[in-house]
């Protein structure tokens, strides 16, 4: 029996009417604090759920189908997480695989799951939800006015779908709950509303959708609704008509109130919990103590979709980043710096260009201690005495990119500007070469809803036998 | 009183790749109501700090953590070129000279 059939035969029939809940992580390869994850262990549980991904970390993972953490402590997590769940017989759910949860990152925690079994000599059954959405189908709802924009980005072309190097849709808890009617021990998902790792069993299992995706969004940040907040694992009890939350790090509380701000937390809109099946309505929700460290959260309500829709996620290639690192101390090159930098440009385009072609590459620089963090209005009363400058190129090859950036290295360095009294060098570099390869570059260029008549079509399920 | 004195969270961040949402936390509900009723937190001042135009901004009050939400567009899509803050995590900074 596998632990998804062992826990559904637990809760229907036995007399056990709740289900214990462990959002293990919010971002699963950061590390996974310990005691508390032994801690939650501990709870004779109904599963653990860790999310994996986020768009948070801008366009150039789901771009280029790479991990933003790094192999190493992804797999040590990962271990960890199946190692623990695995030695209690309980459901490990995992969302967002490999941080953008594409393809190619869904792949290779695919591996990294395999790996571990192999060396845990562990045997498991895995569901596998795959979040790809093909983009000839992209195409045809945009030719059928099914794709709208989100916001700033325009309306989506066909011509930008096909640029997309990938392109997922959110999956929501249907897709969850189809993989659980499969029996797995293990599922991992692609690209997934991180509300559905935590949802879809308690649905399954026939627990009312409004406090159900309530309870999700909450865990699925694991102790972050606490204070002091942080990221140890977090445990739901769940209930017919609400749920308790309570962190497994013990010095961390969940109160009326720091449960109830985090409600705010990276949401547009504090009083719905938008998913692709519904609206999970939390305007008048009830927070009550159970004593300093618990609360009891109720009062959640769900309205279904009337026009069921995914969240389409795609990243094109902008071509290749190389950037400059540089600072000055120097009053007079800070004094002088927009000039500097504007005629630095035109020297260096005289010289990596052609006389009267266009550059082919995009140069600016972000000056920190002036204006690269925040869109200032005003000028500083006063200029810093440090500031420092990375200088950014984007070109069509990384070649490219860096014969631009190392021109603009050496000619900011001896450029001669009015007033200069530092003939040697206008800027300090940390170390050598201060010029860096970033590799490609990418931006979002689709974030749009696309209206569909079914889900499940979407995000297909496969079952593998992992030993 | 200026934000940065009065309250007990000024945060901003990504709602979406598209969108910031920022977040103003009070110790008391005087405080809070002080932040409800002031000018320079609704809409016309927000979209003027930010540049960004007025129809596009929305402010939520937030009872249960005495709080007041506002949404805005983002300038670029997150980590698109051009952009300052990938995670929109310190564009909060606007709105801490702002008086209430």
């Amino acid at each position: 029996m596998t632990a998804v059939a062992r826990i559904r035969d637990r809760f229907i029939k036995t007399d056990r009417n709740y289900l214990k809940i462990v959002g293990a992580t919010g971002q699963l390869g950061y590390g996974i604090p310990e005691p508390a994850f032994s801690t939650a262990l501990s709870h004779d549980l109904d599963m653990v759920g860790a999310d994996m991904g986020s768009t948070d970390i801008g366009p150039t993972f789901l771009g280029n189908g790479e991990m933003a953490t790094s192999a190493e402590q992804t797999e040590r997590d990962l271990q960890k997480l199946i190692v623990g769940s695995r030695s209690k017989d309980i459901p490990l759910i995992i969302g967002s695989a490999g941080s953008a949860g594409a393809k190619p990152h869904l792949d290779a925690t695919l591996e990294i799951v395999r790996k571990v079994a192999k060396n845990q000599g562990l045997k498991f059954r895995m569901a596998i939800i795959r979040a790809d959405i093909d983009p000839n189908s992209v195409v045809r709802a945009i030719k059928d006015r099914r794709v709208s924009s989100l916001g700033v980005l325009p309306e989506l072309t066909a011509e930008e779908t096909y640029k997309c190097t990938n392109i997922v849709g959110q999956m929501g808890t249907e897709a969850f709950v189809r993989a659980l009617q499969t029996e797995p021990d293990i599922i991992i998902a692609g690209r997934a509303c991180d509300t559905g790792i935590y949802a879809a069993l308690p649905q399954w299992l026939g627990f009312d959708p409004g406090p159900v995706t309530h309870m999700a969004k909450i865990v699925e940040c694991a102790s972050l609704c606490c204070v002091p907040g942080g990221r140890d694992p977090i445990m739901a009890t769940l209930q017919a008509d609400g749920f308790t939350l309570e962190s497994m790090n013990p010095a961390r509380a969940a109160t009326p109130m720091s449960v109830a701000a985090h409600s705010l937390y990276e949401q547009a809109d504090p009083h719905r919990i938008i998913e692709p099946e519904g609206v999970a309505v939390v305007d008048k929700v009830k927070y009550r103590a159970i004593d300093e460290r618990r609360t009891w959260v109720t009062g959640a309500t769900w309205e279904p979709a009337k026009q069921l829709s995914i969240k389409l996620e795609g990243a094109a290639s902008v071509g290749y980043r190389a950037v400059l690192l540089a600072g000055s101390a120097d009053p007079r090159f800070i004094a002088g710096l927009d000039k500097i930098l504007h005629d630095v440009k035109e020297v260096v385009r005289g010289l990596v260009c052609s006389e009267g072609e266009e550059p082919d590459y995009d140069l600016f620089f972000r000056r920190y201690g002036l204006d690269a963090v925040y869109n200032w209005q005003n000028s500083p009363d006063n200029l810093p005495r440090e500031i420092f400058i990375l200088g950014e190129c984007l070109a069509n090859t990384q070649a490219r990119a860096m014969a631009v950036v190392k021109s603009t290295k050496q000619y900011l360095l001896h450029h001669g500007f009015p007033g200069r009294l530092s003939t040697s060098g206008n800027i300090a570099f940390p170390f050598t070469p201060p010029e860096l390869a970033a590799g490609p570059a990418y931006r979002f260029n689709a974030y749009h809803l696309m209206q569909v008549d079914n889900l499940e079509s979407y995000f297909p399920v496969e079952v593998e036998e992992v030993s | 009183m200026r934000l940065i004195d009065i309250a007990k969270v000024v945060r901003s961040k990504n709602a979406g790749p598209l969108n910031l949402t920022f977040d103003i936390m009070f110790e008391s509900e005087e405080d809070y109501a002080r932040g409800l009723a002031s000018e320079d937190l609704k809409a016309p001042s927000i979209a003027s700090i930010y540049g960004v135009s007025e129809n596009t901004v929305i402010v939520t009050p937030y009872p249960a953590a005495l709080a007041i939400k506002i949404t805005i567009p983002r300038q670029y899509p997150a980590g698109n070129p051009g952009d300052r803050d990938v995670y929109g995590a310190q564009q909060h900074i606007g709105l801490l000279e702002v008086k209430i």
